[in-house]
């Protein structure tokens, strides 16, 4: 039997959520044999999305929920993050300057720059109250699911 | 993540296993400003067992390292794996690694 080529991970506004969404990146990528380096650059993506979502997205202490579907096709996965936080651009962001010494470097402000460097596409996009962000990640050889 | 220690005079190691993500972040700060409010003039933080490191671990290094670096003393970090190098070297922290110790 086929492995599924999608999977959704319903997570709550909560850093306690952190492991289940590791758990879900863990068992698709197993399921689908991705390589270490396209798990590892997805996991550092979502990390980072996800600790940007629970420090910025909202400004009361409610449940919000948030999506996380990854998805393969036979050259990439798809990875887009539903969440109903205050609109948020990351690519709007200034790009950071990486060559500026350690002693003058901003502390902080890497996350955004990590998600960029690690994926192959970003896009984002606000519809209606939701921000949908969109990432694709080449996979450097052949899914071997099946 | 785990982190053992050792010291030898005033030069402390931190070794630094599994993931550092956020809450493995703040957990190496902890150490960390244990280790120098224990007088280390010398912090190694030997990444080489993380599997993992994000912006929440970056920040906590480099917090530390410019602090240290005020006070004349060292925070530095010793034989990353390879997946906490590509992440050191791709923001711009090279500096920060030494061969050996």
């Amino acid at each position: 039997m086929s492995a599924a080529l999608s999977v959704e991970i319903t997570l709550t506004n909560r850093p306690e959520e952190r492991p289940r969404l590791l758990e879900g990146l863990e068992g698709f990528a197993r399921e689908h044999r991705l390589s270490g380096a396209v798990r590892q650059a997805i996991d550092l993506a979502l990390e980072e999305h996800f600790t940007n979502i629970l420090k910025y997205a909202y400004d009361d202490q409610a449940l919000h929920t948030i999506r996380v579907r990854l998805e393969l096709d036979d050259r990439a996965v798809l990875i887009q993050i539903e969440d109903d936080g205050r609109p948020f651009n990351l690519l709007a962001r200034p790009a950071v300057n990486t060559a500026v010494p350690l002693e003058s470097k901003p502390i902080g402000g890497l996350g955004i720059h990590l998600i960029v460097h690690s994926m192959d596409h970003v896009q984002y996009e606000r519809r209606g109250e939701k921000n949908f962000l969109s990432l694709r990640k080449q996979l450097t050889e052949p899914p071997a699911s099946g | 993540m785990e982190i053992q220690k050792i010291t030898t005079g005033d030069s402390h190691e931190l070794l630094v296993s599994g993931r550092i993500d956020g809450e493995g972040a703040n957990k190496m700060e902890e150490e960390i400003l244990t280790t120098m409010r224990a007088g280390a003039k010398n912090i190694y933080v030997n990444l080489n067992s993380a599997t993992f490191i994000c912006s929440a671990g970056l920040r906590v290094l480099l917090q530390y390292w410019r602090q240290m670096k005020n006070s004349q003393r060292t925070l530095l970090v010793t034989r990353p794996s390879a997946e906490v190098d590509a992440v050191l070297v791709t923001s711009g922290f090279r500096e920060m690694i030494v061969e050996k110790v």
